[in-house]
Parts: C-alpha cells; sequence; structure tokens
C-alpha cells in the first residue's frame, strides 16, 4: 500500500508517515505543490493525503490533475478549512474524503483504511480478522459463525479500532469519532469508557479473544 | 412634536404672543395720551381764543345768546358750578341729547368776569368718537402685527425647512446605516459650512468604523485558520506519544489531560471561527428547517451524553412551525443549547425542552443560582467551573438568534435556568 502526503508542516507530514508505516504502509511525502505534482506524474498511490493550501500552488489543482488524467488514485484531503462548502467543492472534484484539521492520526488512519478498502473491494467486502467476520454492507459481524448483535455505535466503534489495529487510539479520538457532526459539542470523553466495555464483553462473550487493550484510561488499542 | 424646528417655532409663537398681547395694550394707552393730551390743548386754544377775541366785546345780555349758539363753550352764572374745581381740565360725563346717551367728555372751568359780574366758563371736548377710532386704529395695528408674525412663522418654518434639508437627510441615512453591511452612506452635498463639515466628520467616522470592523472580522477568521495547522502538528505528536510501548501510568494521565486541552481549544477555534463566519454572513443559504425535527435527532446524543450525570431530559414538543432558516446554523443553536443546559447541570438533574408554535425554551437544573443577563452572551464570559467549557457557547447562540432575527431570553424560575428562543 503507498501512500503520499501532500503536507507543507513537516512536522504533521512526518506523524502522519510515521503512523502509518506502523500499519505497513508505504509513506512518501511531498512538501511542495511543484514536488507531489512530479511525484503524481510518475508513481501510483493507493491514497494521496492532499493539503489543498500549499505555498506554491492550490491543492485543489492537482486533484484537477489527477481527474484528468483518469488516475485511479484515492485522494483524502486534509484543509485548514472547515467549511460545507469547501467540503462539497472538494468532494465534487472527486476527492474521496474530506478531514478538516485538526484531526487525530486514529481518524486518518481509519478513513485511510476504509477508503482503500473501498477501492479494494468495491464495498462487497469482508473484513477477516481471525474469529472474527464484518460484513461490510450488511454491518453484520460474526464470531466463530455465530451472528453477534451490535449497536450501530459499537459497530462504528469496532471498524474504528480495527482501521488502526495495533495502534492505541486516543480516548479523545474516539469520543470525537463516535460524536460525528456533534463532536463540537461534546462536553466530555466519559462515554467512550461504557461503549468500549459493552464492545469487549459482547465480543468475549460471543468467544473472541480479549483484543481490546485500555492504556491506562487514556487509550485503546485493538492488538493482534 | 419635539423636533428641533417644532421647538424654535414654538419658541418663536410664545415670543409672538407675549409681543402681540403686551404691545396693544400699550399702542392704545399711547394713542389715547396723545390724543387727550391734543385734546386738552384744543380746549385751552378755545379758552383762550374766548379770552382773546369773544370776551372783550361779550356784554351780560350777549350771554343767553352765546350760550344758544356754542355748545361747548358755554358761560354759567357763577353760583351755579361752584363745586367744581376751576383751571383744571377734568373729565365729566355729559348726557348728549343728540346721541341721546351719556357721553364722556373733557372739561375745563375758568372764573370770568363780564361787565363787572362773575361768570364761570365751561370749555368741553367730546371724547366719544376719537376713542372709536382709537379702537379701531388699535384693532389694525394688532391685525397687522398679527398678520406680520403668522407671515414671519410659515416663511420660518419653510426656510428652516429648506435649510435642515441636508441634516434631516444626513440623520436618515445614519440611522439606516448598518456596520455589517459594511457600506458607507454617501451624503448629499451641501454648501452650508457646518453641514459639509458634519458630513465629512460623519463618512470619516463610519469608514474608520468600517474598516476597524472589517479588520477585526478577517483577524478572528485569519488567526482561527492560522491556528489550526499548529493545533493539528500538537495533536498529532500526543498521536505519536501515545504509541510509545514505554509509556507509564503517570505520563497517560498527562496525555489525557493534554488531549482534553487540545480538544478545547479546537472546539474554541471552531467556534471562533465560526462566529466569524457568521458574521461574514456566509451562511445566507435559507431553507424550510422544521425545528422539532432539528431537536429530536439529536436527543438520542444527548441522551446519552448525559448518562453519566444521570439526567432526566423530558421534551414536550408541540406542533412546532416550519421556519425559513440556516439548517446548520439550527443545528449548532440547537445543539448549544441542549449541550449547556448538560454541561451546567448537576448530579441526577432535569433538562426540559419545551417548544411551541412561536418559541423553544430550554430549561435545566443546576447548582448555580440566576446568573447575570447582561453579561451572559458576552464573548469569554464565564459562569460556571466547568473547564470545557469554551465561553463561546451564548455568544454563538445569540449570535445566530441575531442573525434570523430572534430573540434569545434567560428566566431564572423554581430552581431552573431556562433559555427561551422567540422565533
Amino acid at each position: 500500500m503507498k501512500i503520499l502526503i501532500v503536507e507543507d508542516e513537516i512536522e504533521l507530514a512526518s506523524s502522519i508517515a510515521s503512523y502509518l508505516q506502523a500499519e505497513k504502509y508505504v509513506c512518501e511525502t511531498a512538501t511542495s505543490f511543484r514536488e507531489a505534482y512530479d511525484k503524481i506524474g510518475l508513481f501510483y498511490y493507493d491514497c494521496i493525503l492532499l493539503d489543498i493550501m500549499l505555498p506554491d500552488g492550490d491543492g485543489i489543482k492537482l486533484l484537477e490533475e489527477l481527474k484528468k488524467e483518469k488516475k485511479q488514485d484515492g485522494v483524502i484531503i486534509i484543509s485548514a478549512k472547515d467549511s460545507l462548502e469547501d467540503k462539497i467543492a472538494g468532494l465534487k472534484i472527486g476527492a474521496d474524503d474530506y478531514l478538516a484539521k485538526p484531526f487525530h492520526l486514529s481518524e486518518l488512519g481509519a478513513r485511510i483504511y476504509s477508503l482503500i478498502r473501498r477501492k479494494q473491494f468495491d464495498n462487497s467486502n469482508q473484513i477477516k480478522i481471525n474469529e472474527i467476520i464484518i460484513d461490510l454492507p450488511s454491518k453484520m459481524l460474526t464470531i466463530h459463525d455465530n451472528p453477534v448483535e451490535l449497536t450501530k455505535t459499537e459497530f462504528d466503534l469496532l471498524l474504528f479500532l480495527i482501521g488502526n489495529k495495533n495502534r492505541v487510539i486516543s480516548k479523545a479520538a474516539v469520543a470525537e469519532h463516535l460524536s460525528g457532526d456533534m463532536a463540537n459539542t461534546m462536553d466530555n470523553f466519559d462515554f467512550v469508557y461504557s461503549h468500549i466495555k459493552n464492545l469487549k464483553r459482547k465480543l468475549t462473550e460471543a468467544g473472541s479473544e480479549d483484543y481490546i487493550k485500555t492504556i491506562y484510561g487514556t487509550g485503546y488499542k485493538f492488538q493482534l | 412634536m419635539n423636533k428641533l424646528l417644532n421647538r424654535s417655532l414654538l419658541y418663536y409663537l410664545v415670543l409672538s404672543t407675549v409681543v402681540l398681547a403686551l404691545s396693544g395694550p400699550c399702542f392704545y394707552w399711547l394713542i389715547e395720551k396723545l390724543y387727550l393730551d391734543d385734546v386738552d390743548e384744543a380746549i385751552l386754544l378755545h379758552k383762550d381764543e374766548f379770552f382773546k377775541k369773544s370776551l372783550p366785546g361779550l356784554k351780560l345780555s350777549d350771554v343767553p345768546q352765546w350760550n344758544r349758539f356754542n355748545r361747548d363753550i358755554q358761560i354759567y352764572e357763577g353760583k351755579k358750578v361752584t363745586d367744581k374745581p376751576k383751571d383744571k381740565i377734568i373729565r365729566e360725563i355729559f348726557f348728549d341729547d343728540m346721541a341721546p346717551e351719556y357721553e364722556p367728555y373733557h372739561v375745563l372751568y375758568k372764573p370770568v368776569t363780564i361787565q363787572g359780574k362773575s361768570f364761570t366758563l365751561m370749555v368741553r371736548l367730546n371724547l366719544v368718537e376719537s376713542e372709536d377710532l382709537m379702537v379701531t386704529l388699535t384693532w389694525l395695528y394688532v391685525g397687522f402685527l398679527f398678520l406680520l408674525l403668522l407671515a414671519n412663522f410659515y416663511v420660518t418654518r419653510l426656510i428652516s425647512n429648506r435649510l435642515w434639508q441636508p441634516f434631516y437627510d444626513t440623520l436618515e441615512k445614519i440611522e439606516k446605516f448598518n456596520i455589517e453591511q459594511q457600506n458607507v452612506p454617501q451624503f448629499t452635498k451641501s454648501v452650508i459650512e457646518e453641514f459639509k463639515k458634519l458630513n465629512q466628520a460623519i463618512s470619516k467616522l463610519i469608514s474608520d468604523n468600517v474598516k476597524a470592523f472589517r479588520i477585526q472580522k478577517e483577524f478572528t477568521e485569519n488567526a482561527s485558520h492560522e491556528l489550526q495547522t499548529p493545533l493539528a502538528v500538537f495533536q498529532s505528536k500526543l498521536d505519536m506519544l501515545l504509541q510509545e510501548p514505554e509509556l507509564n501510568q503517570n505520563q497517560a494521565a498527562i496525555l489525557l489531560s493534554l488531549y482534553e486541552a487540545a480538544s478545547r481549544l479546537s472546539r474554541m477555534n471552531k467556534n471562533l471561527l465560526l462566529l466569524a463566519k457568521i458574521e461574514n454572513n456566509q451562511y445566507s443559504i435559507l431553507e424550510p428547517v422544521d425545528i422539532s425535527g432539528v431537536v429530536n435527532e439529536v436527543i438520542p446524543y444527548f441522551k446519552e451524553q448525559s448518562i453519566s450525570r444521570n439526567l432526566q431530559i423530558s421534551t414536550n414538543i408541540t406542533n412546532m412551525s416550519v421556519l425559513n432558516a440556516s439548517r446548520p446554523l439550527v443545528e449548532i443553536l440547537v445543539n448549544n443549547l441542549i449541550l449547556n443546559a448538560i454541561s451546567h447541570n448537576r448530579l441526577n438533574g432535569r433538562i426540559d425542552i419545551q417548544g411551541t408554535i412561536e418559541e423553544l425554551s430550554i430549561s435545566n437544573t443546576s447548582d448555580q443560582t440566576a446568573l447575570n443577563a447582561d453579561h451572559l452572551f458576552k464573548r469569554f464570559s464565564k459562569f460556571s467551573k466547568s473547564t470545557s467549557s469554551s465561553g463561546l457557547g451564548l455568544s454563538l447562540i445569540q449570535q445566530i438568534c441575531n442573525y434570523h432575527h430572534w430573540q434569545v431570553k434567560y428566566f431564572y424560575k423554581n430552581d431552573m435556568h431556562s433559555f427561551t428562543i422567540i422565533f
């Protein structure tokens, strides 16, 4: 899996790269429009993380270039602008997703995971992790071939954890992920705890191994 | 009625009335005095004429004849008029058999000797006809004066109206001026120095204000945007730190606090940006929004958020209207109202959400007593110990209400804090 990170803020780019490398992604970084333009022309990437505000050009132009060349690279826009219009404009031109800064690396990880799966399996796909099988289109979970009932939130939470497997997700990131558009109105992260607890219980009761680890109440990890 | 013009006309009117009321009698008195002096002079003249021309040739036998032909110069026998003062002009009433009525006269009695016998000469002049003249004159005077004042009044009004026109024009334009629309009004040019100066001063004041307002808005928006990237770096570094395998419990606890601070920072920043966007009119798309639908949609989420405080959320929504509004803003409004009710609530508290056709009211229990409604909606005014509050929620609520021309009111009743939006 090859990922191109187009981001002029080097520190941010390096964090993203090291976070994603832990999940066996191959990451390349471009810190300018020119560099990104050259790389996109030469190589194919499974996913391009595109900051649209670059010092030497508009990231949207790169996106338009990709679409003109009919390239299949998945594109996630990461932008400091968080307005509906920007989001809609980006998606219209052909971006697959839009993530506003500041974001949690785990949120980015989950978005990349789901984008790549969508590209590879056209949505008719299942995630298999040992005894756990998740059928994405029907949102069904089976453990040892027995269906397990999950609430919508628990299902989201499980996918989020799996999208960042083997890495620690902060409680804050979980809270924001589960709150979605309502993240701005979140008062505390306490509600995360009960969802994690319920999910853990349902998985282990159905005979699954206890994959979900808690890191001192600060983060969670789906450990394989 | 308290207009500038009316005020000056009122003073004018009072002054005119006083002048009219005082000058009429004065005029009459003066005319009368002049006339009476004249009359007295005439009487004295008649007397002198009598002594000089008539008396030397007058015989005793002529007296009845004289009295027959001279109505106003009579010669009485001495004893007949002993009670009257002599050598002095007095006022006396005589019966005039021609009129016939009693009429006022000025009279002079003067002792006179004809052929050794003493008589009293009486010279008089009728005042009646002259009095009529004086009254007529006075009325004429008052009439002219009144006409003059009336004409003056209307002319003053007309001229003032015209003179002050540029002022009223400027006033009207200032009244219509709205800083959020960012356009400096164009004042009508005036040739009058004062108005010219006024318009220049106001133009300068307004354009400075508009500029300051724009700079402030741009600053907020730019600052918020610029903050997003360092915030993203900060948060990503926290995420990386969390991956450290040798993380111990103390470090994890520190990380958790940092995460909370980062979340607050980014929420605050987003809210600031949102405020700037509302002020910049970036939510101009209005559509029919079913308020009750918006409320019902978010209730499950907030019920989940309030579990840790064991809050009771009850809703009572009856036929709420569908309003023309900006959907994202209405959602933010409702979310912030309910969030406030949760975060300032106490353990095992209550939240009542009531919606009717003209208002939406959200009330909550709290450990706090009534809040000061004056400062409530200002940015960064803090009322609670809750550290997670950004201090922007209420000002956001008010901004959204202003934007839609709704009203937001705060009440404290029956131990419940309640915020009511009146549509």
